[in-house]
């Protein structure tokens, strides 16, 4: 008998993430960080709504995928581990963008760049997955 | 939350991949559930109940 390494529900996660979230997110990471700080681009008008909406769709897709894989997995187990992943996500970025935050307003920090709060998010969401994994191999 | 799962699943000689297939859930979860680190939802007790032909009782013990 063969052992289940994910649920379809899973698998529908996961080709959503590499098909959606990706890409936007590697597209908002380029557009943010090598298009406004490093080449100063300042999109006006129209233009500046588009980038700003494209800029939170990575973590727009990433909720919306996540609501649709809590709805289909039947696995409670793997929805506690998704779910604990992102509260620690969030919970990470909160903390950071509040202390950076308040490093801006005392004049210690220069203005962060928004593009490291989704690089921040991801990056901690993945980590805790990973984590939570090897804990419960 | 104390459960005889591994005890259960040994008398059967299941693997941790073979209970996992008849519960239809994850290997991970069936090793958290047997190491204490995540307590089962009431169906998925029941389920275990009905497999090993006893009652949810007879596998998980409130440790209170």
């Amino acid at each position: 008998m063969s052992s289940r390494v994910g649920s379809p529900a899973k698998y529908r996660f996961e080709d959503r993430v590499l098909f959606f979230v990706v890409p936007l997110f590697f597209l908002d990471a380029i557009l943010g960080i090598w298009g406004f700080h490093y080449h100063h681009l300042h999109p006006d008008g129209a233009l500046a709504v588009v980038c700003a909406a494209l800029q939170s769709s990575p973590i727009i897709a990433f909720i919306v995928i996540v609501g649709l894989y809590l709805a289909g997995e039947t696995d409670d187990f793997q929805k506690t581990v998704l779910v604990q992943s992102i509260l620690r996500g969030i919970g990470v970025t909160l903390a950071v963008t509040t202390f950076c935050g308040s490093l801006e307003k005392y004049g210690f920090l220069r203005q962060m760049d928004v593009s490291w709060v989704q690089i921040l998010f991801f990056v901690t969401v993945t980590v805790s997955m990973l984590v939570s994994r090897w804990r419960y191999r | 939350m104390k459960n005889r799962l591994r005890v259960l699943r040994a008398e059967r000689e299941w693997s941790q991949a073979d209970l996992a297939e008849r519960l239809e859930v994850s290997r991970q979860s069936v090793n958290a559930i047997e190491t204490g680190k995540f307590d089962p939802s009431l169906p998925l007790a029941f389920k275990l109940a009905r497999l090993f032909e006893t009652t949810i009782e007879g596998i998980f013990t409130d440790e209170e």
